[in-house]
């Protein structure tokens, strides 16, 4: 009996994600490129993935991590130093004849080495830093992307990293799109793609969470003497959920990057950092579905939907007051100040999407946490 | 003649100016059930965290099957602090593992307040202390190639709660187990660790008579179903009594007295530290 409910609320799932994949697509024809919808949804999917790999390390493994951004920053620049054409990079790298390197990789395995240069600086940082508890982990992942970002702008770099200046010409979302031998795009897959990208990674993360790997970080997290106890070597673990996550900030880097066509060291602030966990807490800590809708809802809110806020608006021939530039961020606080005061377990608590079509599991998981 | 699995030479832990076990020796044969008993405070739990090498002791050797698992003697500061005995008896070779190795070597344990995953399922916090035995590496695991492998580990776990009869709640939330039964949960996850060794550490607390009565008989079950040596810190005298072959008292971080229960229920200097002994 058991086994079945699980099937049918899994398969439904399956069945809402697939909807989801086709509408994307179909909207992505039907609809004009210049949509905000499709802002919404490229940035909404790439801080999905980050968000995604902050919970991993945030709500199953308990390492309260603070060096997204720093991570997407090597990945956003991995990405972008190894794919500008080599036509091209006279051009980008115009203050350093050039710059360093002098070939241009496809996207997908430049994807993949972004991620890996991200996990290889987590797993060196890691090395120091995990034996670190709670608050001063945090500390200690900040000061890390903070200084990160502040050697990728440092001019004698600059053959690297273009120093300060921007890097640019690099392929981005747009470039998916088939288009035809008069440059008219056939097949829109500039949403598309992204989506994929994303899905991948997550589910790949949702396969680490449901193996016996995932259980072990679970339990390192709930108990970290009692893990260790079970034989669970707590070094090993966190450096092993420390460098997932990294991996995966990595890609999301990249395609931040491929999203805004342009990157330059600093824009990846700790206040990106902070936005991610604030999608993950929205979201529900230890959900990986709510850490996906959050960023969505996140993107759309602060792109899209609360934007009337920004402009003078009337009504009738009443001027609403207020509005003005910068308001929206003051509702947006007010929105979050609710969120975290009123739900504090975020959209999603702990549970995840099977849970909603009726798999049995136990709502007393989210009394203890 | 029987092997002895652990052997405690000497252990002295000190903490500060605190020594909370002092010079304490111990033999554990192969199939023993042993109890180490004594007042509050007297050191037992700290001998277990020393024994399972959550603290590293100040001085002493303590052996898992003739293999030392743990030796240190006082150094650097500690040597013009030290208070126990025999400060250079162990010197030069030092030996500490993780708590995490030693489980691998097969010391698996309870603990006194109970400490099981909150967030898991009865059936995830036992299949969670099958991890240490994997054979699959993060990559295998993580796409699901290992099947047999948890298929192996789900059926194993689900034996091991039915051997400890808590396999009709293998999908309740660990923590919202009564009392009673989450101390069984806890030694069906210590046994999902293939132990040589158990260590329990009070396993009848908060139990009431009936249940520490089933529990007497249920220790001397798994020891012969998992071929088991058990080494048990306990209150109830009860239980002790009934089920250990040969019990050590401590007090004060200090050995008393060893013996057969029978031996020990003789013992004036046991009988004094329990109940307060007359003035000297």
């Amino acid at each position: 009996m058991r086994t079945k409910k699980i099937n049918s609320s899994t398969l439904w799932s399956a069945l809402v994600i697939a909807l989801v994949y086709v509408g994307v697509f179909i909207a992505e024809q039907s609809l004009p490129s210049t949509s905000m919808l499709f802002t919404v949804l490229k940035k909404g999917a790439t801080y999905a993935l980050v968000a995604v790999s902050m919970n991993l390390l945030n709500g199953f493994t308990g390492l309260f991590s603070l060096g997204q951004a720093g991570f997407m920053l090597i990945g956003a620049y991995t990405y972008a130093i190894l794919t500008i054409p080599v036509a091209d990079r006279m051009n980008v790298y115009q203050y350093y004849a050039g710059g360093l390197v002098q070939f241009a990789m496809p996207v997908i395995p430049a994807l993949i080495v972004a991620g890996l240069v991200a996990a290889v600086f987590a797993f060196l940082i890691g090395l120091p830093v995990l034996r670190l508890k709670s608050d001063y982990l945090a500390i200690a992942t900040l000061g890390f992307a903070e200084i990160i970002r502040a050697i990728f702008q440092w001019n004698k770099l600059g053959a690297l990293t273009n120093g300060s200046n921007i890097l640019r010409e690099f392929p981005t979302f747009n470039d998916f799109n088939i288009v035809n031998a008069e440059g008219e795009v056939v097949v829109y897959l500039s949403t598309t793609i992204p989506f994929l990208i994303a899905g991948v990674c997550i589910a790949i993360i949702v396969l680490l969470i449901n193996s016996t790997y995932g259980r072990s970080l679970r339990a390192v997290k709930d108990d970290e003497v009692a893990a260790e106890a079970m034989g669970i070597n707590l070094a090993h673990h966190k450096q092993l959920s420390f460098c997932v996550s990294s991996f995966f900030a990595g890609i999301g880097g990249a395609m931040l990057a491929m999203y805004q066509s342009t990157i330059q060291a600093k824009a990846f602030t700790s206040a990106m950092t902070y936005e991610i966990l604030l999608i993950v807490v929205i979201g529900g800590i230890g959900s990986i579905t709510g850490s996906c809708l959050a960023s969505f809802l996140f993107v759309a809110c602060s792109e899209w939907w609360l934007r009337f806020l920004d402009q003078k608006q009337m009504i009738g021939d009443f001027e609403v007051p207020l509005l003005r530039n910068g308001f929206r961020l003051v509702v947006f606080s007010i929105i979050i100040m609710i969120v975290v005061l009123f739900f504090r377990q975020g959209i999603m608590g702990t549970k995840e999407l099977p849970d909603l079509f009726g798999r049995k599991k136990n709502l007393k998981r989210e009394v203890k946490a | 003649m029987s092997q002895n699995v652990l052997k405690v030479e000497n252990l002295t832990m000190q903490f500060g100016g605190v020594v909370a076990v002092y010079d304490l020796c111990m033999e554990i044969n192969e199939g023993e059930i042993v109890a180490l008993i004594g007042p509050n405070g007297a050191g037992k739990t700290t001998a277990f965290n020393c024994i399972t090498s959550v603290y590293e002791p100040t001085n002493g050797r303590i052996s898992f099957m003739g293999k030392p698992i743990a030796q240190n003697s006082p150094h650097k500061k500690m040597h013009f602090t030290y208070a126990g005995t025999m400060p250079d008896a162990f010197r030069g070779k030092h030996v500490h593992l993780t708590p995490d190795k030693v489980t691998k070597l097969g010391i698996a344990r309870t603990f006194q307040n109970i400490r099981l995953f909150g967030s898991m399922t009865v059936l995830e916090n036992v299949m969670t202390a099958m991890h240490l035995r994997r054979k699959s590496n993060m990559f295998t695991a993580t796409l699901h190639l290992n099947l047999a492998e948890e298929h192996y580990m789900k059926n194993k776990a689900l034996k091991l709660l039915e051997t400890v009869g808590l396999l009709d709640v293998q999908d309740e939330i660990a923590t919202s187990l009564p009392y009673g039964k989450q101390r069984l949960l806890e030694i069906a996850r210590a046994l999902a660790t293939d132990p040589k060794l158990l260590l329990l550490d009070e396993p009848a607390a908060g139990m009431n008579p009936q249940e520490t009565d089933e529990l007497s008989a249920f220790i001397k079950r798994i020891k012969d179903q998992f071929n088991l040596t058990i080494l048990v810190i306990e209150h109830h005298m009860n239980l002790v009594m009934e089920i250990s072959d040969r019990i050590y008292v401590v007090d004060f971080g200090k050995l008393i007295a060893e013996g057969t229960p029978a031996e020990i229920q003789e013992n004036p200097a046991v009988i004094a530290a329990y109940l307060g002994g007359e003035d000297e």
